[in-house]
């Protein structure tokens, strides 16, 4: 069964040492006035390295914001976000960037990948713009996990939805983040396309200890994390342990979603 | 519709104002123009109805050569003069002359105008007849009396009793001036200085003794002018021109306005590189826009519009931009014309002050030529947008495949191309027809293929052209060439403007290096004298042979050659001929005959160059009709015929038939030998000596002539250089344009980079590069065509001298390094827009 507490701050470290990513009591809030907003209200989580963690809630539960704030996307109103050792608010705009280029990688429901760039200059596109060199040894390495060798030459308009969102995950992976954030990374794709791709973020997180957050709608996406936190009205109000998908789906119904 | 049509027009505001801006300078020079024209035609009848309002009836002789700028008149015998007093019904008539008499200022400078003439006038005696109206003084009345017109002696600080030394083709003289002149409220006549001397003054320095160029009369009493002058026409036969006042007035205006035609042409080129560049970003800009708009065009589509409906409101948008940027245009035109007159009065055309004349027909033609420019420019695109499937407003993602009508394209382009190249080199290599008429269609045809044929390869040639960037600039410099190639057709647009720029400079400057290489070779090779003189206003204007007679006379020079130009008629053509002493031209000009003997004309007769002759099929010894303004038709034997050394002209007459056959017994130009072994010192300071007392006469040794002749090539130069710094103002405002329009459509992307961890500095270099590849595609292509402009007309100029090819590479490499500045610049507010991006909205999903 779940085991759900009430309130903020109850999420533990698992795996060693510091956490991956974590936020004290993140608030946000657009707009003012009558039209404020509170996207995010007093959210503490941290995320364990080497760990697959999954954010689930009903749409405008703020989970999306959370992650945007998580990565640097996006500035918090009040409270902390730390990527590592590193905490973001601290930072200029510049140093920011700087470092989500090295210690962050992303994966998008609609891929985002730059229509004028062959596949393989699409994952190593964040190495491209830091000005370094793939390490040729770990480039082969996320090729044959994405299983993309036969497709490297192609743009993405000559790849399926499947295919590209592969792309997207290698490129998130080439740079070794310290996290990856993942929004809706299935949401596009048939059921045998999002497998695939889960599969690769299992297998990221097994065989390369990656730390991946991925927000989704979708018990059996879900289903693959190690961990499931569920956001309500801009608060953590439940974590599952081990989750699968009937459970997640029992407790959404729960949850009245 | 219309509310959709304005609300477009609403939310692209900053981006169609900026669209509108080369239409508003484009219709703003074709107002200015039109405005500037009539103001100053209208200026001048009503001047010259002014001076010549006591004026019944004029006659002058018909003017037998008529060029361009000047028409050639005959004086006429003074007994003309005895015969028109007879006629009945003429009350008072007397005879005027007028030539050429310069002032010499304070400061021993002879006063110069900005082209205008310096005239000697005789004032009347008449009352009835005097055009000048006395401002200070009294009129001169004795030999050493002068009045001079208001705006000179305000200029030249001349005052009542001053003495002045005035020159003349004759020998000059000093004078007192007894008064102060103008013409109604002109202080001057149309720019020119004028020296008023009494009738037998007048005849003496102008040489025109027992002559007339004009008489004026007054009819009498009951008598009207037509009568009058039907009467004086009867009375004096066919010989003469008999015109009224109000024809004179009109005759005399269009000669004296005759130099604003240069600068409606200047000021109508403006006009047109501003519409033909500014087209190709109004086709640009639309294009855009609505592409971005594919799925609001959708979705009309799919409520019931028709397509018709689509493209009329597209249509609409641009009439409303049209129009709005006519009306603009036409008051920076009023502008333009207000600015120039402005500048004329600085530069010594005295205007009286009416106002600005702006006729209906100029309203007319501004807003018509703005509203069809923008309608025309903006139809393409209207059409595509038409075409856009009602279905792509329900795909998730705007999918705005519009049918690349490439075969179309490619078949337009290669057509224009095609017509336009055999059109240009119909203009180089054959003489039929007006071979400028053709290069120009042919260029302009070759200009707007090559734009339509640029969009198939902008994709390699940015390709090519980004290489550099993509090797050297990092993962910012691969994405901007990645860019540039991505929507070819969008490039090949962009850089269209900068394309027609840049073919316009090439093509000048390399015909300016060519035919300043080509003089240098003609000097080198055919010039033998060490010193060429030559008469005010650039030789326009002669001067005294005495000159050339009394250069010959120094010890230190060896021979002197005194060029005098004359028109005359053969076949029907006017001809331009040289009058020369065919002895002292060998001294001074390495001439090689292929026929007959040079010196043989001294005695009558004349020397043609070999192409004439083939041409007409003349030999030595054949006679040839030829018309001259004293004398007209005269047999003429040919007695040599010489090779084209780019000196020497097509004909050459002897001095004494010049002499018989022509009014004006000016020099135009001398050429000084100077005897071996005298040093170059000695011959100067001869000549120096005798010029000294013929202040209006410019000497120039070969170094300073070739140095002359080059800035004047400079200076039409400039006006090439101001078209292509309005070209490059419009194709930078093109480039901004575009790229802050591809930075809105593809908001996604760069969000994306942000995300990625490119930095600002990264995004706005990548911009940048995608800029300048633009800008350099643009000047490449421009520079490619503008090198071929110029290499067909320096060759179909090779039978007129312009035999040297020249490519002044550093000037060209400049103006590229200039486009892809501009290209760095026009980045700035784009590049701005995209570091500027909220990654939030760019990555989420809609």
């Amino acid at each position: 069964m779940t085991e759900a507490t009430a309130g903020p701050a109850l999420s533990t470290v698992d795996g060693d040492g510091t956490p991956a990513a974590r936020t004290v009591g993140v608030t946000r809030i657009y707009g003012s006035g009558d039209a404020e907003v509170r996207a995010l209200d007093g959210v503490s989580v941290e995320f364990a390295r080497g760990q697959f963690a999954a954010v689930m809630g009903p749409s405008g539960s703020g989970k999306s914001t959370l992650m945007h704030c998580l990565a640097g996307l996006d500035r918090v109103t009040s409270g902390e976000v730390w990527i590592g050792d590193v905490e973001l608010g601290a930072l200029s705009e510049r140093r920011l960037t700087l470092l989500r280029r090295s210690e962050v990688g992303f994966i998008f429901q609609s891929y985002n990948l730059l229509p004028t760039l062959t596949a393989a200059e699409n994952i190593t596109l964040p190495l491209d713009i830091a000005g370094r060199k793939p390490d040729q040894t770990w480039y082969d390495r996320v090729i044959d996990a994405v299983g993309l060798r036969s497709r490297l030459h192609h743009r993405p308009a000559e790849l399926s939805g499947g295919q590209q969102q592969r792309v997207a995950g290698a490129r998130a992976l080439i740079a070794r983040p310290t996290v990856i954030f993942a929004d809706e990374p299935t949401g596009n794709l048939d059921s045998r396309s999002g497998a695939e791709i889960l599969d690769f973020m299992r297998r990221s997180v097994d065989e390369f200890g990656q730390t991946i957050v991925m927000v989704t709608h979708d018990p059996n996406a879900a289903a693959y994390a190690d961990r499931v936190l569920f956001l309500a009205d801009g608060r953590v109000v439940d974590e599952m342990r081990k989750p699968s998908a009937g459970k997640v789906l029992d407790y959404m119904k729960q949850l009245g979603v | 519709m219309w509310r959709v049509a304005l609300r477009g027009l609403a939310s692209h505001k900053l981006r169609l104002a900026l669209t509108a801006l080369a239409v508003v300078l484009g219709v703003g020079f074709v107002a200015g123009t039109f405005v500037l024209t009539d103001t100053i035609n209208s200026t001048f009848t009503d001047l010259f109805r002014q001076t010549t309002r006591g004026i019944d009836v004029a006659v002058r002789t018909k003017a037998t050569f008529t060029s361009a700028s000047n028409e050639q008149r005959a004086p006429m015998p003074a007994g003309v003069l005895d015969r028109i007093t007879a006629i009945p019904g003429v009350a008072a008539a007397e005879g005027t002359v007028s030539g050429y008499a310069q002032l010499v200022g304070s400061d021993g400078k002879p006063v110069t105008t900005g082209g205008a003439p310096t005239l000697g006038i005789s004032l009347s005696t008449v009352p009835r007849l005097q055009s000048a109206t006395l401002r200070q003084g009294r009129l001169p009345a004795g030999p050493d009396e002068v009045a001079v017109d208001a705006y000179t002696a305000k200029k030249h600080d001349f005052h009542v009793g001053d003495r002045v030394q005035i020159l003349f083709q004759g020998a000059p003289g000093e004078f007192t001036i007894t008064g102060i002149i103008g013409f109604g409220s002109a202080d001057n006549l149309a720019g020119a200085t004028l020296a008023g001397f009494d009738p037998a003054t007048a005849a003496r320095v102008l040489d025109r003794e027992g002559r007339y160029d004009e008489i004026d009369l007054v009819a009498a009493d009951g008598v009207s002018e037509s009568v009058a002058r039907q009467r004086v026409a009867t009375a004096l036969g066919g010989d003469y021109e008999v015109i009224t006042g109000r024809q004179l007035a009109e005759s005399n205006s269009k000669l004296f306005g005759q130099f604003i035609t240069f600068l409606d042409y200047a000021l109508l080129a403006f006009a047109f590189v501003a519409l033909l560049v500014g087209s190709f970003i109004i086709v640009n800009t639309f294009s855009i826009i609505l592409a971005q708009r594919a799925r609001e065009l959708a979705l009309l589509r799919c409520v019931g519009a028709s397509r018709r409906q689509v493209l009329g409101m597209v249509l609409g948008e641009a009439g409303v931009v049209g129009l709005v940027a006519s009306v603009a245009g036409l008051g920076v035109g009023v502008l333009i014309a207000f600015g120039l007159r402005a500048a004329f009065g600085v530069v010594g055309f005295s205007l009286p002050g009416t106002s600005l004349v702006i006729q209906t027909r100029t309203v007319v033609v501004a807003l018509a030529v703005g509203l069809l420019v923008t309608l025309l420019a903006a139809l393409p695109p209207g059409l595509r947008a038409s075409r856009v499937p009602p279905v792509a407003a329900l795909q998730q993602q705007a999918v705005y495949a519009a049918p690349q009508r490439r075969r179309w394209r490619v078949l337009a382009g290669t057509l224009l191309a095609a017509a336009g190249l055999t059109v240009l080199l119909l203009g180089v290599f054959t003489a039929v027809g007006n071979r400028w008429v053709d290069l120009a269609a042919g260029a302009l045809a070759i200009l707007l293929g090559v734009g339509l044929l640029s969009a198939l390869v902008a994709r390699p040639l940015a390709g090519v052209l980004g290489w550099p960037f993509a090797h050297w600039a990092g993962q910012a410099g691969r994405l901007a060439r990645d860019n540039a190639a991505r929507a070819p057709r969008r490039t090949a647009s962009t850089a269209a403007a900068l394309m027609i720029g840049l073919a316009l400079v090439g093509f000048a400057s390399i015909f300016a290096a060519s035919l300043r290489a080509s003089v240098t070779q003609i000097l080198d090779q055919a010039v033998a004298a060490d010193y060429i003189l030559s008469g005010p206003a650039g030789g326009a204007q002669g001067f005294s042979p005495q000159v050339a007679a009394r250069l010959a006379q120094q010890p230190e020079i060896a021979s002197v050659a005194g060029v005098r130009i004359g028109l005359f008629k053969v076949d029907g053509l006017t001809g331009q001929l040289f009058g020369v002493d065919p002895a002292a031209l060998a001294q001074t000009v390495i001439t090689q005959t292929t026929a007959g003997d040079l010196n043989e004309i001294s005695a009558g007769g004349v020397a043609v160059r070999e192409d004439i002759a083939t041409a007409h099929g003349w030999q030595v010894g054949d006679r040839i009709t030829m018309e001259f303004p004293i004398g007209g038709a005269q047999s003429e034997v040919l007695r040599a015929i010489y090779k084209d050394n780019q000196v020497n002209g097509g004909y050459l007459l002897g001095l004494a038939d010049y002499t018989r056959y022509y009014p004006n017994q000016a020099d135009s130009i001398a050429l000084v030998k100077a005897r071996p072994g005298v040093s170059a010192d000695a011959s100067r300071a001869a000549v120096d000596r005798v010029v000294a007392d013929f202040p209006s006469v410019q000497v120039k040794d070969q170094a300073e002539y070739k140095q002359g002749q080059a800035s004047q090539i400079n200076q039409v130069l400039v006006l090439f250089y101001l078209l292509v710094a309005l070209a490059v103002v419009i194709a930078f405002i093109g480039i901004v344009n575009t790229l802050a329009l591809s930075v809105l459509e593809r908001v996604r992307e760069l969000g994306l980079l942000r995300a990625l961890g490119m930095t600002r500095a990264q995004m706005r270099s990548m911009i940048r590069w995608e800029a300048v590849i633009i800008a350099v595609l643009g000047a490449a292509l421009g520079l490619v065509l503008g090198i071929f402009f110029g290499w067909t007309m320096v060759r179909s100029l090779h039978d007129r001298g312009v035999t040297q090819f020249s490519v002044p590479v550093t000037t060209l490499v400049v103006f590229v390094v200039i486009a892809a500045l501009a290209g760095v610049l026009a980045a700035v507010f784009p590049g701005r827009r995209a570091a500027r991006i909220d990654m939030l909205r760019a990555i989420t999903t809609e």
